[in-house]
This record gives C-alpha cells, sequence and structure tokens, in this order.
C-alpha cells in the first residue's frame, strides 16, 4: 500500500521532510518503550500536537466520571493517553493561505479530524479529534503545500502574526508582510529560541491607532514606522517587548522608537537570547519574557539586548529580504472596479455595510467571511477556495477574531460574491460587531477550560442576531470576546464586554459562572485592558449583555464611547446595577443554573464530593471570601480613582483574608496575622502541593507570596493593576481550593 | 495499512419535527450508558452552525457519528476511524454495523417519540481516504466487489460525484426484499 511518505517524498522540502520523519521516529521510539512520556510530550508540542480535554481518561457523563478505557496501555506525556483525541494546531503566518491550501486544509480535517476547521485568535488554524498516529501524515500534506506545524505550541517561538488588512489598509504606514514573512522564517527552529522557558508571541501592526496586529499584548510587537534621513524616507519599527495576555495582562514597553528595517532580525535573535538565557524555566507562571522585563525593568532589559547584538556573528538572512519589500505586492486577479447600479441581492447590504472595507487601492475591497465560533466545515473551506479562485485569488487570510477574509476582491464582484458566500452558508454580516462573539474553545476541547466559552458564545450570537437590526449603532459596534477561563485565550481583556469562566459551589453543586470584565480597548493595539467587575452564573450573561447595552444607549453622551462610558459610570455603579443576577436559585428550584449552556449535563468541573459536616466550616469560608471578593472590589475602585498605594494594600489583604478562609478551613483559630497567615498557607497548601496543578492553584499562590515579600514602596498603576488583577485570580483560586478540601474530606 | 476509513450514511425516512440539536442529549445518554458495542464514546460536540458539517457529533474512539444534512437530508452518518475486521470487506462490514445500530438506537430513542425512521432500501458509502482511494473510476471499479459482497449482489451502485476533489462516494440503492 502506497503511503503519504512515498508519494510525496519530492514534494517537500527536505529539510521539513526530515523534521516530519524524526517526528515519526519518535512516535515509533515512544510506542516502543525507548523514549520518556515528558520528552515524547514537549516534542509533541513542539509540533502543535496538543492534548484535549478528557485526556487523562476520565470523564463526567453528567451522572458519575467514567474511565475512558482506551485500547493502549501507553501515554503520549504526563496523564496523557495515547489514543486519547487530541488537537493539531497548524501555523499560518500573519493568517496567509492561498486556495490550494485551503483545499489540503479541508480535506486533512475530514480524513483525519471531524470535518471541521477551527480559526484561533491568532489566526492559526486548529484540528480536534486527532489521534496521535496521523499526524506525521497531517503534517508531510501541509508540508506539501507550504505549511508546517513547527513550533506551534510549546516553549518556542508561535506563529508569527500581524494585520489581516495590511497592504491594502488606508492607514498603514507600509505593509508589514515581508517583514513578518522573514521573521517567522528567520525565528523557525532558530537555535537561539529553543532554550525559552515559555512561548514566545510576535505580531506586527501597520499602524498605531487601530487594532491591527494587537501589539500591545505580545511578547515582542513592531508596528510600522519611517523617519526621514538626508531627505530619505527609511522604513524601520517601533518596537514592544514584554506584553501578553494571560492571567494577569501586562502592557507592552516600548523597546525602541525606530529600529531600522535591518536591525529587526538581529534584534529578534538578540531578545531571543536574552530571554533563553535570563527568563525563569522552573516557575512556568512566570516565565513569559513579560516577568523578565518586570523584574529587570525596560531600561536594564534594554541594555542586556544591545549587548547582545554586539555578539551576534552577521547573518546574510537578517537582509536579504530586504531587496523585495518594496516592490512586494499581491497581484490582483481582476481589474479595480466600482459597484455601480448592480442589482443587489436580498441581505446584500446589511453585509455590505458590515462586513466590506474599501481598499486603499480604488476598485478593490476586503471582503469578510464570518464564521460562528470561528469554525467552518471541509465542505465549506473547498467552496471557500474555489470561491477565492474566482474572486480574490490567492489573497486570503484569517483574523484573530476568527474570521477569514478575501483580499482585492473587484468592486463590481460583490453581489456575486455574496451570493457565493450566502449559498454555503458564510454569507452572514457583523463582521466585527457584538453579533461576531469570539470565543476560545473551552470546556468543549480545552483541559484547563471552567466554562463553556463557545456554548455561551453560541448562545449570545444567536440571541444578538435575532435582534441586530434594531440595536442601536453605538451597541452594534461593540466587540464581545469570552475566554473558558482565566487564561485570556479568547483575549476577554481587549474586548468591551469581556468574560472569563470561572465557578462557585452552592449547596453541594458547582454552578458554572462568567467574571464580567469590562473597560477593555480593542483599538490602539488592544491598548488597554479591562478589570473584572462581578461573576455571574453562566446562565444570566445574556441579562448582563442586555443590562449594560440598554443603560449605554439611554445614557452615553454625545459620541461617547463606551470606555468612557465605563469610566464615568463607574464600577460600583456598574456592579450595583448587575447585583441581582448573581444570584443563584437552589437546584431544587431551577436546575438549568446547573449545567453550561450547550450542555445537557449537570455541572463539573471534576467528581463532585460531598461532605457531610461541611455546613458550618462553609459558611464561616464564604464569609471570609466574601469579604475577600469585596476587598478586591474595593482595591479596583480605588485603583479607579488612581490611589494606586490603596489599590495594591487592599488587593494585598484580599488575598490574605482569602488565604485565611482556606487555612481556617484547617486551624479554625488562626489569627488573622499576615506572616502567620503566609506562612501557614505556604505550610499547609503550597508545599503539600494540596492545591497543585489541576486548578493552577500553586501559580496563584505565588501572587501573595511575592507580595507579602516585596511591598511595593510606591506602587505604580502597572504595579497595582496588575496585584487588582491577581488578587481577584487568587481569590477564585481559593473558591476551587475549598472544593478540593471538600473532595477530600478535609473540611 | 488497507484502506478501513469508511464512512456510511443513511437517511431519514421521516424526521418531521426532530431538530438537530434534540441529538444532543440523545448522543450524551448514549455515552452514560456506552450504548454502541464495540465503541468508546468518549464525548458530544455541537456544530449545528455549520453548513454541510457534521451537525451533532459523537465523538468514539473507534469511529465517529453525526447527524448529516448532505443532499439537504437529514441522516445519520458514521466515520470509521480505526481498523476493524479483516480486508476492504471487513471494515466497511464494522462501519455498517456501528451506522446500522446508531440508527436502530434512535429509532427506539423515546425522546424522538417514535418520528425517526431511516431508510433500508438507499444509502452512501464514502471512503475517507485520499491516497489509498482517490476519487476516480479505477477505485470505483476495484471497491465494486467488496460492496457488492457486503450489500449483496443487488444492490445497485452508483458513483456519486467525478469531482476528483470530492472523496470518493458511492450511492447504494438496495432492492426491497
Amino acid at each position: 500500500m502506497p503511503t503519504w511518505e512515498e508519494k510525496l517524498a519530492d514534494s517537500l522540502n527536505p529539510q521539513l521532510a526530515d523534521e516530519i520523519d524524526k517526528f515519526a521516529t519518535e512516535i515509533t521510539l515512544r510506542k516502543q518503550g525507548k523514549l520518556d512520556e515528558k520528552v515524547f510530550a514537549e516534542t509533541r508540542l513542539r509540533r502543535g500536537c496538543y492534548g484535549q480535554r478528557y485526556d487523562n481518561g476520565h470523564r463526567h457523563d453528567g451522572i458519575r466520571s467514567q474511565e475512558l478505557r482506551y485500547p493502549a496501555d501507553l501515554t503520549k506525556g504526563p496523564d496523557t493517553l495515547w489514543d486519547a483525541p487530541g488537537m493539531q494546531r497548524i501555523k499560518i503566518p500573519f493568517g496567509g493561505m492561498n486556495p490550494d491550501q485551503m483545499d489540503v486544509l479541508a480535506d486533512l480535517a475530514e480524513e483525519y479530524a471531524d470535518g471541521v476547521l477551527h480559526v484561533t485568535t491568532r489566526q492559526d488554524i486548529q484540528y480536534h479529534f486527532i489521534h496521535i498516529d496521523d499526524t506525521p501524515a497531517i503534517m508531510r500534506r501541509l508540508g506539501a503545500v507550504g505549511i508546517t506545524t513547527r513550533e506551534a505550541c510549546g516553549n518556542s517561538v508561535r506563529n508569527v502574526t500581524a494585520c489581516p488588512l495590511a497592504g491594502v489598509c488606508k492607514t498603514e504606514t507600509f505593509d508589514v508582510i515581508p517583514y513578518a514573512q522573514a521573521t517567522a522564517k528567520f525565528m523557525l527552529g532558530h537555535p537561539d529560541a529553543q532554550g525559552f522557558g515559555r512561548k514566545f508571541k510576535i505580531a506586527f501592526s501597520g499602524c498605531r491607532e487601530e487594532a491591527c496586529g494587537l501589539v500591545n499584548m505580545h511578547d515582542m510587537g513592531a508596528i510600522a514606522a519611517t523617519r526621514v534621513e538626508n531627505g530619505n524616507v527609511r522604513r524601520g519599527f517601533e518596537l514592544y517587548v514584554g506584553g501578553g495576555l494571560g492571567a494577569v495582562p501586562h502592557d507592552a514597553k516600548l523597546f525602541d522608537a525606530f529600529l531600522p528595517e535591518e536591525e529587526l532580525l538581529p534584534f529578534t535573535q538578540a531578545i531571543s537570547r536574552v530571554f533563553a538565557r535570563l527568563g525563569e524555566k522552573k516557575q512556568r507562571d512566570r516565565a513569559r519574557i513579560k516577568f523578565l522585563i518586570a523584574k529587570l525593568g525596560i531600561e536594564e532589559f534594554k541594555k542586556l539586548v544591545v549587548e547582545e547584538r554586539k555578539t551576534l556573528t552577521p547573518d546574510p538572512r537578517w537582509t536579504e529580504y530586504l531587496g523585495g519589500v518594496e516592490s512586494y505586492g499581491e497581484k490582483p486577479l481582476k481589474p479595480p472596479t466600482f459597484l455601480n447600479g448592480q442589482k443587489r441581492p436580498e441581505g446584500f447590504d446589511g453585509w455590505y455595510a458590515t462586513n466590506v472595507y474599501r481598499q486603499k487601492q480604488e476598485g478593490y475591497v476586503v471582503a469578510s467571511v464570518t464564521l460562528p465560533l470561528g469554525d467552518l466545515s471541509s465542505w465549506q473551506m473547498r467552496q471557500l477556495a474555489d470561491i477565492a479562485r474566482r474572486f480574490s485569488g490567492d489573497s486570503v487570510r484569517t483574523t484573530v477574531e476568527q474570521n477569514i477574509v478575501l483580499r482585492w476582491v473587484s468592486e463590481t464582484d460583490l453581489p456575486d460574491l455574496y451570493r457565493e458566500l450566502a449559498r454555503i452558508g458564510l454569507g452572514a454580516p457583523g463582521a466585527g460587531t457584538i453579533v461576531d462573539v469570539v470565543a476560545c474553545p473551552g470546556t468543549d476541547t480545552c483541559k484547563l477550560g471552567i466554562s463553556s466559552s463557545r456554548g455561551l458564545a453560541g448562545e449570545l450570537r444567536t440571541r444578538l442576531a435575532a435582534k441586530s437590526f434594531n440595536l442601536d449603532a453605538a451597541v452594534k459596534n461593540l466587540r464581545i470576546k469570552i475566554s473558558g477561563c482565566f487564561n485570556s485565550c479568547g483575549q476577554h481583556h481587549i474586548s468591551d464586554l469581556g468574560f472569563y469562566g470561572t465557578t462557585l459551589t452552592v449547596g453541594n453543586r458547582k454552578v458554572p459562572h462568567f467574571q464580567v470584565v469590562l473597560g477593555g480597548k480593542w483599538q490602539d493595539n488592544g491598548g488597554a485592558y479591562g478589570l473584572p467587575l462581578v461573576r455571574v452564573p453562566s446562565k444570566r450573561i445574556p441579562d448582563v449583555i442586555d443590562r449594560i447595552t440598554d443603560r449605554y444607549v439611554r445614557e452615553r453622551k454625545s459620541e461617547e464611547n463606551f470606555q468612557d462610558f465605563v469610566r464615568r459610570t463607574g464600577k460600583k455603579e456598574l456592579r450595583s446595577m448587575l447585583e441581582d443576577l448573581t444570584a443563584v436559585p437552589p437546584y431544587e428550584v431551577d436546575p438549568s443554573y446547573y449545567s453550561d449552556w450547550g450542555d445537557p449535563r449537570e455541572y463539573t468541573i471534576g467528581d463532585m464530593g460531598t461532605g457531610e459536616c461541611a455546613g458550618e466550616v462553609v459558611s464561616i469560608a464564604e464569609f471570609d471570601l466574601a469579604s475577600a471578593d469585596r476587598l478586591v472590589f474595593e482595591a479596583q475602585l480605588h485603583l479607579d480613582e488612581k490611589d494606586y498605594a490603596n489599590a495594591d494594600k487592599l488587593a494585598y489583604r484580599a488575598m490574605l483574608q482569602a488565604a485565611l478562609s482556606l487555612v481556617r478551613a484547617q486551624w479554625m483559630e488562626a489569627p488573622d496575622d499576615a506572616n502567620v497567615i503566609t506562612q501557614e498557607f505556604r505550610t499547609r497548601f503550597f508545599d503539600t502541593n494540596i492545591w497543585g496543578d489541576r486548578y493552577a492553584g500553586s501559580k496563584f499562590a505565588q501572587y501573595m507570596f511575592i507580595r507579602h515579600e516585596n511591598p511595593p514602596p510606591a506602587p505604580t498603576h502597572d504595579q497595582a493593576h496588575r496585584l487588582v488583577e491577581e488578587s481577584q485570580l487568587f481569590v477564585e483560586a481559593v473558591v476551587r481550593g475549598h472544593d478540593i478540601l471538600k473532595e477530600r474530606g478535609q473540611k | 495499512m488497507e484502506l478501513h476509513r469508511f464512512g456510511i450514511k443513511l437517511f431519514a425516512a421521516e424526521s418531521a419535527g426532530i431538530r438537530v440539536k434534540d441529538f444532543v442529549p440523545v448522543f450524551h445518554s448514549w455515552i452514560q450508558r456506552q450504548a454502541v458495542d464495540g465503541h468508546l464514546l468518549v464525548d458530544v460536540h455541537d456544530y449545528g452552525h455549520i453548513q454541510n458539517g457534521p451537525g451533532i457529533l459523537l465523538v468514539a474512539h473507534e469511529g465517529n457519528f453525526c447527524t448529516d444534512m448532505a443532499e439537504g437530508k437529514l441522516g445519520l452518518a458514521y466515520f470509521r476511524k480505526q481498523p476493524a475486521g479483516t480486508g476492504v470487506e471487513g471494515h466497511l462490514d464494522a462501519a455498517l454495523k456501528a451506522v446500522r445500530q446508531g440508527a436502530a438506537l434512535l429509532e427506539k430513542e423515546p425522546a424522538f417519540e417514535g418520528q425517526l425512521r431511516f431508510r433500508k432500501d438507499e444509502l452512501l458509502v464514502i471512503a475517507n481516504d485520499r491516497l489509498l482511494a482517490p476519487n476516480d473510476a479505477a477505485t470505483f471499479a476495484t471497491l465494486q466487489s467488496p460492496l457488492s459482497k457486503v450489500f449483496g449482489a443487488g444492490a445497485t451502485l452508483t458513483h456519486a460525484s467525478a469531482n476528483p476533489k470530492d472523496r470518493l462516494t458511492v450511492r447504494i440503492q438496495v432492492p426491497s426484499p
């Protein structure tokens, strides 16, 4: 029987073929027991092969926790079964794809996954329910059309992203794509990028004011800039480092206001070296470059990088691509034309209003293809490839809002294009509006998911689409982004209305919740991060949207934007407006609260435990936790008032209060003394790892320990903002810590 | 590795009043009682928002079940992932048994109140492997023998799509007994 290896032997770049061969060998060695599971886990992650929910062989079916007995008694990583379905992430640098690649992507989803392609918030494509044995064939078939999965996951340089409008945008300084392409190619497998303690994400933007490449939330971000020197226009970049979302977001710091284009790659290399050398390796939760920069300070970090740059051996790849950047450009498929009086199909006008962007090149437009939840079927992808062949050629991009755009569409073709998109179920309007809800995979497939981000997104999308024509224009243009947990893969921090999954125990049952995050900014490259406001049961989130948007429409002043409205109204008032929505009726009264959106199973994040004597202790714990919650909120109010010292103090106090609740679960008489609380907390819960990886409790405990040991003499906005975020996460983690004690019968 | 990734779609004869979303709790209940022989049922996903996608998907280690709207008609599809039996016939037969068991369970499902019935006279077989079964006349000819053995000599086999990008799909029409 033929194999893909034989069939594609002449179509693959030899280096890539060798790389895939190595991985296939590693699979064989692992099966023979000759490769350690941890080593295999890292090697597969570096090829984009991720674990998926329930791959530890346990799944709660709504009644009980079932053991999933797969045939192979083998693991592909610690606590990760070989036969359990996994996820394959595929890097799509700057989101660029051509129709031939789209065909292959469609075929692979059909043959090896579930027939669905998922566009991620970093312009990747993901397959779910993949068997690890199939991954080398997937990689070969992708490699044959110039796509790699290498370093799509793991501690490496991830997909290099860029604005989907680059090259056609009316406000860009210049087209950043040749630079993004060169960076992706140069850093792929680069020896200086192999020793990171965590991942490293790079983004490119053509302009500062738009959302563009979301530079502010990246480990390294470059915004196109020019400078006139001796009468010549020089290209370069405003370079930022140390941004990131994750549990606690960090604003990127300006590294250089103008880094000349020829220095882009050497400085990327030098930054990688410094990160690899000095970045944290043992504590994963402190290992992103943002922590290194926060520790060293941007000036010291820059000094180290500049010194490192001087030591680099010149590499011709640094500059050899530059000869082609000025002339770089996509060739339109058709001549430019304008939309003049053609018959417009039904639904066209609504779609045109939201999904069409007029390029800087007259007569051409970018058409957004809205993908509900970032999903499309293999059939749709193949059809879309044919549509691209007919209307836009190779100019197709994925976007961080989980859509696809077709660029260089000749304007007269729009009615026909719309008809075609509508025919394949991809003609929905609303791209970039409140209907176009973004969500990470959440509890659907992610091992870390706490609540159903996709379930909620689907529900909101349906409800909002139904009333979109009646929505006020100010509301229509808001964005909703949802993460299944605090890790922010759904980018909730930079959304007008952000949500992240969390949970609460009511009685002896768990109730899915979302934390409401307000005040984030999408524009200005993700220019501001929102802060948590209040935790609301999942089933009441649609009411949260209604209340907040109704009030915004009613009370906004003139052209006041949403961030200003939130600031003016104040978190205290907004929270009080939502307070009644936080109530959870007893299960016997309304069981619907106890299951998540789109999932009829009774909600759980593990096996539920019941403690006969839990009542009294829980009530005391709940009292302490309520105080902690209140303190976090008060800290936020001080932060809003720019009173950073008190914001810091109260956030710290909230952590102590929450920690005390857990300590008192074991030692009722524990005194309310910071030293005793931190010491007892460390001894009882941190050192014992009782509260370990499952809920990332250890990670959050560090927030309290660090603040306790290093109180800032005069907290800055960044420090106070971070501590408030950390205190929120810590308190939520303590809530889950109480559940662990219950499960273990230690309460 | 021989060709084993077969998909089979059974068309619904009656499905009035049934919504695709109704399959979500039904498939979850199948997992609770591990209702399909020879299958480790793992998870359920709602892809009802995607056109010509898997609809409601029931993931199993051996093969996936899903609702299917191909040709605009509701049906139950099954896609085998792991080898079963011996030879192409064995794999085909395993896929057929699985999808028939799935259909039988759905027809008996109390939630559907007897409103769901599957046709026995027509179905689609999909060779879900573009390497071992490219969509061409030669592959169709090669598969006729095992298909006839599994579906009976009286079955009419039609090559359903000539588009080489599509997977090889064979329409099987079985005469009424």
